[in-house]
């Protein structure tokens, strides 16, 4: 019904709020470990009630970090620097490659055009472990292990198929005839797609290019395996603070809160896309 | 309190009272037990959502509902007594066509014998029976909707509610469908509303229509009456096809004669005595008014007003024609076939008495031919 | 000005012929609607033509040029779509202005040649908007200008009104002629309004199941369908149907209708002795006197208003169904009981088996 009673409204705030704080606590929790000492994280039990520091960051972005056992040399910074790189460079790649040929899938039904597609979705369904062992050693005897391209290139795997099912689907929406219409007017069909076809699915392509950046840059095991310390992103990088003399809660919880900011931010930014580009993509692929 | 259908100053807001979407304004109508009643408006006039509150699946904002003497409007809608068939077909997929239409009365544990011959005869009546037992999912959009309209009209309510009944029937099939509808609903003394977009649709089958515009009830009254009355602008625009000719005049009353001034310097005179005084003194006093007339009630006259032809077009049964005239365009309809030329000149009568006035501002009829409104 | 020929156009989808060796020629200037229930095949029709749907068999020629193989560009025609389908992201003067542009037409050209055409269709007003500001009255005007302004010399309408509300649909049926005739383009009209048919169409070719059933003028479909299922396409209300088989004596071709003996005047002695369908229009019948010859008594169900008309369901003894219509404002009939008589001459004769009306030549000549 339309109108609701308060007793009604308060316990749907109520039940909101459960679900907000059921979803938002390991954020939550995760900022405040990432200002307190490994000490005050370790308590028994655990407090809300801290002294705020930040040499949790400063340690990050100095790249020095003093432990029991010692200073450890730490490149924080570069390997965030390697998953800006590394996402960003994936996706265009990905857009480049799978604009055109959800187009292609959508407005031309050939012969197994449908089997094709389907295989390039599969890749998503694959667990990467599968085909990682092979990879890695195609890589090292190709001598792409532990190169920028090499992973751009795995990289593929993940943005490639994404792209291009909700692209597809986007571009399945648009109206045949409102392409007609720009072709009978007399413009070619390359016309067509970059004048007509392309703009009435930007949401959709940015919502597409979001998610595969968001995918890329969540990716821990592909980097993992093919790449090197310098090459590594962050999500690996953060493995380092495993160290001899213990795990480095707080540096984690920090390292945790730059690396998802990036991603956090675009993904409020956009989120009104994401969630139309995704539910579309989901109608229509 | 009335054993028909009473619906007392009924307000609708999507959203919160008195600050949202304001769907349906005060709303006040009297439907007679055996009535047909057809709501009539374009998208958004709130003819359906006034259906939805009857039937029980929106709330009603202010205001009441009642039904056969009980007020219904706080009711859950299997309380009310009201059968509804709805615009979009909604038959339950598992069952075939004969258990859709029989399911009202199964579950009102009638004998299966009756149930058979009423779903028969109802089936005779809307053509369906060959696809009796099928199931909807095989069967045309038009012959879901006659069976959706069969489910509704076989049951014993006080009310029966029909969404825009035939919205998707074959046009061959409408004129003797609304025929036997009307002549089945009339035998039993049923009592029925419903809601259309579609003015021929009401006009066949309704004892009175009620248009609604922008939420607000314009006219309730016979088709004939809304047809030769029209209580205002609107009404009279959206009523009638083809659609009433209207034109912007300037009354002056010169030498016994009242004159219109239409634009393009085209004028058409009466006689004093084709309006009565007292419609000749608010035409006079008002001056500026718009002035409207039926395409059927213009006509061709040699000692007419000139015009020229712009279109003629023979449909079988009538011809329609469009002329250039006061700067716009009139047209005429005759019963007969009419073969006149593109730009040909003709000259055209309107009676005083075909003739409605109104208000230019407010588009409040004035007069109805030589009477006040 | 362009000519159009079709020769034997086949269009199969999924095996299934949707077209089905069609064969058509518009003569220049002429308009030809393509009238027909939806899944008759005329959509896919102007499709070809446009060039955007390519024919398994046949020939398009435009001009007299073969254009089956020319991709739709190149074959400057201008088209108007059933939803309009204008491009959402642009304003109507930038939609307007589309075909104008793929020709490499100068700013000034193209200002002048969208202003040109949106005052002709009164939307001058409303050129700075994007579609989704227009009402629908406007967007189907737009979309008409945007086929109109390249001036192209075939310009195929697909059905453009069926999106617009009764009103502004007959507003604009009145209006297109003198719009079409100043442009003076050949045009193919595809609808399924079959009033808009005989309003619009020079000639109407009547489709179903992906073949022409009829060609002719709206008076040759009209008053001689060629069968059962034309002459029921055209008419509201429906013609009146019903089984007869028609007799002969020493005055001429009867049938028996409700034990009353209808004089044919005029009908074709192929019929005598056939079992036929005879259709009557519903204005071909009216009220009379009891002691009218001829007379067939009915009881009257139902009285509806459609229109200018009144329609009037009666009821024979044989409890047959007809529909009887009468202009607005005349005298109906006084009681439940009545009785009609036939215009003979606008009857209609139909074999029953093949559903092939049954006459030959120019009955309308003898009506006359």
């Amino acid at each position: 019904m339309e109108h609701s009673s308060p007793i009604e409204r308060v316990l749907r705030a109520v039940a909101l709020t459960l679900v907000v704080l059921f979803f938002m606590f390991p954020i939550f929790w995760i900022v405040l470990m990432s200002f307190q000492t490994n000490e005050t994280i370790l308590r028994i039990p655990p407090s809300v009630v801290f002294e705020p520091t930040l040499s949790n960051y400063k340690a990050l972005l100095s790249g020095r970090l003093e432990t029991a056992a010692g200073t450890l040399e730490l490149n924080f910074l570069r390997t965030l620097w390697n998953s800006i790189f590394l996402s960003v460079t994936s996706v265009a790649v990905s857009l480049l490659l799978g604009v055109p040929a959800a187009y292609a899938f959508a407005r031309h039904k050939f012969r197994g055009s449908e089997d094709i597609a389907f295989t390039l979705l599969s890749f998503r369904f694959a667990p990467p472990l599968l085909v990682l062992l092979p990879l890695t050693i195609y890589f090292q005897q190709i001598g792409l292990a532990n190169t920028y391209i090499g992973l751009i290139w795995v990289y593929q795997l993940i943005c490639l198929p994404l792209i291009l099912w909700i692209v597809r689907g986007y571009f399945e929406d648009i109206s045949a005839d409102i392409e007609y219409a720009y072709r009978i007017g007399g413009h070619s069909w390359f016309a067509t797609f970059r004048k007509i076809a392309l703009p009435l699915a930007g949401p959709g392509i940015a919502a597409a290019g979001l998610l595969a950046f968001i995918f890329a840059w969540n990716n821990f095991v592909f980097a993992l395996v093919l790449a090197s310390a310098d090459k590594q992103p962050v999500t690996v990088g953060a493995l380092a603070f495993v160290t001899a003399s213990g795990i480095q809660y707080g540096q984690i919880a920090a390292a945790i809160v730059l690396s998802i900011t990036p991603t956090l931010a675009l993904a409020l930014y956009a989120q009104r896309y994401l969630v139309e580009g995704l539910s579309l993509g989901a109608v229509k692929g | 309190m009335t054993t028909g259908l009473s619906i007392n100053a009924v307000d609708k807001f999507y959203g919160p009272v008195d600050r949202g979407v304001h769907a349906v304004k005060a709303l006040s109508m009297q439907v007679e037990k055996g009535e047909i009643i057809a709501l009539l408006g374009s998208s958004g006039c709130g003819k359906t959502s006034t259906l939805r509150m009857i039937a029980g699946f929106e709330e009603v904002s202010r205001g009441t509902i009642a039904l056969a003497g009980r007020e219904i409007h706080t009711f859950a809608p299997v309380r009310r007594n009201v059968a509804m068939a709805f615009e979009g077909y909604s038959l339950y997929p598992p069952l075939t066509v004969r258990e859709n239409i029989g399911f009202a009365l199964k579950a009102s544990k009638l004998p299966k014998a009756t149930i058979d011959e009423r779903v028969g005869e109802i089936a005779k009546l809307l053509e369906i029976e060959s696809i009796l037992d099928r199931y909807p999912s095989s069967i045309s959009g038009g012959q879901q909707q006659r069976a959706s309209l069969g489910r509704a009209l076989i049951r014993d309510a006080d009310l029966h509610l029909l969404d825009e009944p035939m919205g998707q029937l074959e046009p061959q099939l409408r004129a003797v469908l609304r025929g036997r509808i009307k002549h089945f609903i009339k035998e039993r003394g049923l009592t029925a509303i419903l809601v259309t977009h579609d003015q021929t649709e009401a006009n066949a089958l309704a004892d009175r229509i009620a248009v609604m515009e922008g939420g607000e009830l314009q006219q309730f009254d016979t088709p004939e009456v809304i047809k030769e009355r029209p209580a205002n602008l609107f009404t009279g625009t959206f009523v009638g096809e083809p659609p009433m000719n209207v034109f912007e005049a300037f009354v002056s009353e010169e030498g016994g004669q009242i004159r219109l001034k239409l634009p393009d310097g085209v004028s058409l005179d009466y006689g004093r005595d084709s309006f009565a005084p007292a419609v000749r003194e608010r035409l006079v006093g008002r001056q500026r008014v718009v002035i409207g007339v039926r395409p059927y009630a213009v006509h061709r006259d040699a000692d007419g007003v000139a015009a020229t032809v712009s279109a003629n077009q023979w449909l079988g049964d009538q011809t329609h024609i469009a002329a250039d005239f006061a700067g716009g365009s009139l047209v005429l309809v005759e019963h007969d076939r009419t073969r006149l030329a593109l730009g040909e000149p003709i000259s055209v009568r309107i009676d005083p008495a075909d003739l409605h006035v109104f208000d230019a501002a407010s588009g409040a009829a004035i007069s109805h031919g030589a009477e006040l409104a | 000005m362009a000519s159009l020929e079709l020769q034997g156009i086949v269009k199969r989808y999924k095996g299934q012929a949707v077209l089905d060796d069609v064969s058509l020629t518009v003569g220049d200037g002429e308009t030809v609607v393509l009238f027909g229930p939806s899944g008759s095949g005329k959509s896919v029709l102007l499709r070809l033509i446009a060039g955007v749907v390519d024919p398994d068999a046949g020939r398009i020629l435009i001009g007299g040029e073969d254009v089956t193989e020319v991709d739709a560009e190149f074959r400057g025609v201008g088209m108007a779509f059933q939803n309009f389908a204008l491009f959402p992201h642009m304003s109507a003067f930038d939609n307007i202005a589309t075909p104008l542009e793929a020709r490499k037409a100068r700013p000034d050209a193209i200002r002048a040649g969208v202003e040109s055409v949106a005052r002709l269709l009164k939307i001058g007003h409303v050129l700075s908007h994007k579609p989704r500001a227009l009402s629908n009255g406007q967007k189907q005007r737009t979309a008409l200008a945007r086929a109109l302004a390249g001036e192209p010399p075939l310009l195929l309408l697909d059905d453009p009104l069926r999106n617009v509300d009764a009103k502004l649909r007959f507003e604009m049926r009145l209006e297109l002629p003198r719009l079409l005739a100043t442009r003076g383009a050949t045009v193919v009209y595809v609808t399924q309004d079959y009033k808009e048919a005989m309003a619009l169409g020079d000639r109407i070719a009547v489709m179903a199941q992906g073949g022409i059933r009829q060609l002719g003028t709206p008076e040759q479909i009209y008053l001689e369908p060629a069968s059962i299922e034309i002459a029921r396409l055209f008419g509201d209300p429906t013609i009146n149907l019903l089984d007869v088989k028609p007799s002969r004596d020493a005055r001429g071709i009867f049938v028996g209708l409700s034990n009353v003996q209808v004089r044919l005047d005029g009908a074709s002695e192929q019929a005598v002795g056939r079992d036929c369908v005879i259709g009557l229009r519903p204005e071909a019948l009216s009220f009379v006197g009891p002691d009218t010859a001829g007379a067939i008594p009915v009881t009257v169900e139902a009285e509806t208003p459609l229109n200018e008309k009144v329609v009037t369901l009666v009821r024979t003894v044989r409890g047959r169904e007809i529909l009887v219509s009468r202009p607005a404002g005349t005298p109906g009939p006084a009681q439940s009981a009545a009785h009609l008589a036939v215009n003979a001459k606008s009857a209609l004769l139909f074999d029953r088996a093949t559903g092939s009306r049954i006459g030959s030549g120019r009955r309308r000549e003898v009506a006359a």
